[in-house]
């Protein structure tokens, strides 16, 4: 066996070896681009889903105003939510402004997971229902992978 | 190349070839695969911007019972709206400030028969602009309603 033949053998293994490692590569980081693309939809899902449904201010005559939160529902929510066949749990906070003062609701629901679990937190802007007032608000939402 | 061949030359330059075009399908690669990451943040963000049209068209003006978005509406076409010019500015601009996300700004512009009324009006380029649009019907004095077209707009700069 010549020089240039050990030579072009082992350019042939490195090439081999590189490609293995860069597809390798490009599957898990694509599995963990996806799965955290889908968190931060869930987390979207979520916002909406409380902002027009679970959290929205029921008046007896006018029904739901959407984007309008009601503070007396925030502790008797669910706070894990089925999204593309994967469980997700979440913690919820509002914050609103009183006057001049900036006050929160919260955190409701879950406690954050102390371990490296990858959490998504999105914040919307809401009204909030508060002495028969309605005041600019923010709904913050924090989902994790139950 | 006949001298190259050989030497046996020839067969790791074309390796060697195949090894760069290796690494550069691997770098693009990893450079488009953020994509889906980045649409979904956009899809956030025009949330956020649906979310504040929403709460401009219900929050009330404190200590006014009426909404930021009427109260805009008002003042661009009654002469005596509920809400001062003066104060509503104020008040709008700190909710706008207040319901913006970090390192984002939000802008709200009303129009009605080419009359403009802008708060917090965006002076810098963004990179990505977020619209929502909507309308807001007024009654005047007279009886006539009037219909003001609403934009509000979320701007990032990076």
């Amino acid at each position: 066996m010549t020089l240039t033949q050990i030579l072009k053998t082992l350019v042939t293994c490195i090439l081999v070896i590189t490609f293995v490692l860069v597809t390798a590569s490009a599957y898990r980081q694509h599995r963990s681009i996806s799965s955290l693309a889908k968190l931060s939809d869930a987390t979207s899902t979520i916002v909406t889903h409380l902002a027009v449904d679970e959290l929205a201010y029921d008046e007896t005559d006018d029904g739901k105003h959407s984007y309008v939160l009601d503070p007396n529902k925030l502790e008797n929510l669910v706070y894990t939510i089925e999204f593309g066949g994967d469980n997700f749990e979440f913690q919820v906070m509002v914050h609103y402004k009183l006057g001049d003062d900036e006050r929160e609701l919260g955190p409701f629901g879950s406690a954050l997971p102390n371990d490296n679990t990858t959490n998504c937190s999105l914040t919307a802007a809401c009204a909030l229902w508060s002495n028969d007032r309605f005041l600019p608000a923010k709904l913050k939402v924090t989902a994790w992978y139950a | 190349m006949v001298r190259l061949n050989a030497k046996g030359i020839a067969d790791v330059l074309a390796m060697a070839f195949m090894f760069i075009l290796l690494i550069l399908g691997a770098v693009l690669m990893h450079a488009y695969s953020l994509r889906p990451l980045r649409a979904a943040t956009d899809r956030q963000l025009q949330l956020k911007c649906e979310h504040v049209y929403k709460t401009l068209e219900t929050a009330w003006v404190e200590p006014y019972t009426v909404s930021f978005l009427r109260a805009g509406a008002e003042n661009l076409v009654l002469e005596r709206p509920t809400v001062p010019g003066s104060y509503l500015r104020s008040a709008m601009e700190n909710t706008l400030e207040y319901l913006s996300p970090p390192n984002y700004e939000i802008s709200m512009t009303l129009c009605y028969d080419k009359t403009l009324l802008t708060f917090n009006e965006n002076r810098s380029p963004p990179s990505k602009r977020f619209v929502r649009s909507g309308t807001v019907s007024i009654t005047k004095a007279g009886g006539e309603n009037v219909i003001i077209q609403v934009e509000v707009m979320l701007f990032s700069f990076s």
